[in-house]
């Protein structure tokens, strides 16, 4: 049995049973290349579920929808390795239950989907030390060499031009599995931190805001930068910020489901090269 | 220009250290550049890195955060928390572009006054050296005249 | 016979028109986004573009634009008006379902009041549409009553030759026609033939939709929280539709001064119908998507007489959930009656 039908028929066994009352998952898009994230509630439309090497989506971003766990019941949830240390962080950061969340655990490797074994957030801490183990992505730290190779005046013309295509859709936001917040910082407006309109420098500051909001508990899923309508490349970003914590504090986002956010603690022989 | 160019540098600094020895360095009747506009928190555990945004958005050349040593903030830990958030922060400016000599932070204790006034006037002459920060200032300068559109 | 415009005479006209004082703007790949940007050359065009991602839309409705710059003194309040410069622009290159969308959003702008905002760029700008013999999986003009060369909101079309050297060009109004004169002498009297128009399927019954939207018992129907679930909320459908038009005012600056702006707005948001009081009307996705529908194709029909949507497909082609409003009126057409 392939990797799709032996969880299609996992998730109506669940929802047969009433062990899960929801199934997230993938399913077709509008074209051939495209998947689209599928809510599925009864064993029949199971059969929509699809699982292959185009399901990219971190889909643990419709657990925080608001309302959705309250009731108690179980949501099971297709998730990579990135959406399960999403879960982790979102465990970790008291905003579900992961004992009500049922992981269909999978991982994409030569354009296949394959099987990861485990059903909770916890079966898959060996998954989790991989891949903190296999370090963080060579394709993106070479990418962001050319930005660090430039001079700050180059490297601030460079994401001048890129954020002045921002407008501020929010996308980046709203895709994110980590912006849960009921009211962003860009909508506070007593006071107002950050401008709202969307010029350069509106867009200069709400990005740095949003990516330095996501040190430390951004899973690198990609979700921002695929969703962007204008192809910033916001996972340069994130990820500089991923490497800042993981050289600086040896910190990787994710780990499990009570590891403290880094910069909620501190220790005593933090590195500080920088102060005077 | 015969006139040098004065430096606007914004500094927010904790009430129990750097504030402290900002006082020391004034009632000894020490001299530092008048370019400084000091902002004071209870601790930088408070500073959020919002304020520098709003201090470059708002002109400054220059940023400085300081407070207590580690192990001496009045409230324990503030400190430590604010060490953790500065070393992210830098990070990002700098690798936005915003230039890492721009931004500074430093231990202050109340008895280093002459510390202080030292550090202000280092600072100035950096940043006078580095110029205006025109690149950050032109975005708001934009926004000020009519759209290109 | 008619007035044909070869390619190799393109940059004689974009020059003709930049001495008679016109800039022109074209869709244009740059900085990893196409969009419509000034040229100076016709190399610099990017005319093989179904669409561009960006739309035209936002060289007359900007994503953010000052409007007041004032200054609280202490017995009165100085301000200034910024409108937009004066500028007579050519728009070249523009697909018919963006040149539509601004003659949808004109009737708005010109509503109860006139948006000097608005006109005052619309007024000075020529548009010059090129037909489209090219469409891709998301476009739907055909399913909105539109074509791949209606000439709807244009000056000027233009329709791509057989043989791929240039277009046969057709003046649509005065402004049009006007604008062809400094170039007239690059413009020659051909018979060939044009390209046959892109083939675009039908995907949904507007007529169909229309009617059961405007069934009051549709309003309260479960359609709307199923078919809903996995937008995000985002605001990419409504920015980089050509008809859309929500707007935002903030004032930004200090306690005395400041500059008023309009910037773009979008009914997905949550916080676009929050009340000062906490409360907000449309307080889940799905009441906000049935508004997004609701609007484009019966209140401002019912208002205007005319559907806000001009079938070019951006809302899916862009939606990072991939949903779009094709998906919807695709299931509306379905429905049992």
């Amino acid at each position: 049995m392939g990797i799709q039908e032996q969880y299609i028929s996992e998730a109506a066994g669940l929802l047969a049973s009433g062990a899960v009352k929801l199934v997230i998952g993938y399913c077709e898009g509008s074209t051939p290349d495209r998947r689209r994230p599928v809510f599925v509630r009864t064993p029949a439309e199971a059969e929509r579920l699809m699982l292959d090497g185009a399901c990219v989506a971190n889909l643990s971003t419709y657990l925080i929808t608001e309302g959705l766990l309250s009731d108690g019941k179980s949501v099971a949830v297709f998730l990579k390795p990135d959406g399960i240390r999403s879960i982790n962080i979102l465990a970790a950061e008291a905003q579900i239950n992961p004992e009500q969340v049922v992981i269909f655990g999978f991982d994409i490797e030569n354009g296949q989907a394959r099987t990861l074994a485990g059903r909770k957030a916890s079966d898959f801490t060996s998954v989790v030390e991989a891949a903190k183990a296999a370090g963080l992505s060579a394709d993106l730290q070479k990418e962001s060499e050319r930005l660090v190779q430039m001079s700050a005046e180059e490297r601030f013309e460079y994401w001048k031009e890129q954020f002045s295509k921002c407008i501020k859709c929010y996308a980046c936001r709203q895709v994110c599995p980590m912006c849960y917040c009921r009211r962003c910082i860009v909508d506070v407006n007593q006071p107002q931190w950050v401008n709202t309109s969307s010029h350069t420098l509106g867009n200069f500051e709400w990005n740095i805001v949003r990516a330095f909001h996501l040190a430390g508990r951004c899973v690198a899923c990609g979700g921002c930068d695929r969703s962007c309508p204008v192809n910033i490349p916001l996972r340069l970003i994130n990820h500089r910020m991923a490497k800042e914590v993981l050289d600086a504090f040896d910190y990787y986002a994710g780990e499990s489901t009570d590891q403290k956010p880094v910069l909620a603690t501190f220790r005593q022989d933090d590195p500080e090269t920088f102060i005077l | 220009m015969s006139e040098p160019f004065e430096p606007k540098i914004v500094a927010f600094v904790c009430t129990y250290c750097t504030y402290a020895g900002a006082d020391l360095a004034g009632t000894s009747r020490m001299k530092y550049a008048s370019n400084v506009r000091i902002v004071r928190l209870p601790c930088t555990g408070r500073i959020s890195p919002m304020f520098i945004l709003k201090a470059l958005q708002k002109g400054a050349d220059g940023v400085l955060v300081s407070g207590c040593h580690p192990g001496d903030c009045h409230f324990a830990q503030g400190n430590y928390h604010a060490r953790r958030r500065w070393t992210v922060f830098r990070a990002l400016l700098a690798f936005t572009g915003i230039p890492e000599q721009r931004i500074r932070f430093s231990w202050i204790s109340a008895a280093e006054g002459a510390k202080f006034a030292e550090l202000i006037n280092t600072l100035t002459e950096d940043i006078r050296k580095l110029g205006p920060f025109e690149q950050y200032h032109e975005l708001q300068k934009v926004i000020e005249t009519q759209s290109t559109y | 016979m008619s007035r044909i415009l070869l390619k190799n005479k393109l940059d004689d006209c974009i020059a003709a028109w930049r001495s008679a004082g016109f800039s022109v703007l074209a869709p244009v790949r740059r900085s990893d986004l196409s969009r419509f940007d000034e040229v100076e050359r016709s190399a610099d065009m990017a005319l093989d573009l179904v669409l561009p991602e960006r739309t035209i839309k936002d060289h007359f409705f900007p994503q953010t634009e000052p409007l007041i710059k004032y200054k609280i003194k202490k017995h009165d309040i100085d301000s200034q008006e910024m409108l937009p410069p004066d500028m007579k622009r050519v728009f070249f290159g523009v697909r018919p379902c963006d040149a539509s969308g601004l003659a949808i959003d004109d009737p708005l702008f010109g509503w109860d009041y006139k948006d000097e905002y608005w006109f005052k760029r619309r007024d000075n700008a020529v548009i010059v549409t090129i037909a489209c013999t090219a469409s891709d999986d998301f476009c739907m003009c055909t399913s909105v009553k539109l074509d791949p060369d209606s000439t709807k909101g244009s000056d000027v079309m233009l329709r791509p030759l057989q043989n791929g050297n240039g277009w046969q060009v057709e003046a649509l109004t005065d402004r049009g026609n006007a604008l062809l004169g400094p170039v007239a002498s690059f413009l020659q009297e051909g018979s060939e033939a044009p390209a046959p128009v892109a083939s675009v399927p039908v995907r949904f019954d507007v007529d169909r939709v229309m009617e059961w939207l405007a069934d009051p018992a549709s309003f309260e129907s479960h359609f709307w929280k199923e078919i809903s679930l996995r937008c995000i909320g985002c605001g990419s459908c409504t920015f980089l539709c050509p008809t859309c038009h929500c707007f935002d005012i903030q004032d930004e600056g200090d306690t005395f001064s400041g500059i008023r702006r309009k910037n773009w707005d979008s009914c997905s948001f949550a916080m676009f119908t929050m009340h000062t009081s906490g409360h907000n009307p449309r307080n889940t996705q799905s009441t906000r998507w049935r508004q997004r529908i609701m609007h484009k194709f019966n209140y401002y029909r019912g208002k205007f007489g005319v559907n806000s949507c001009s079938g070019c497909g951006r809302c899916t082609r862009q939606c990072p959930v991939d949903m779009g409003i094709t998906e919807t009126l695709q299931a509306i057409t379905n429905l049992p009656k």
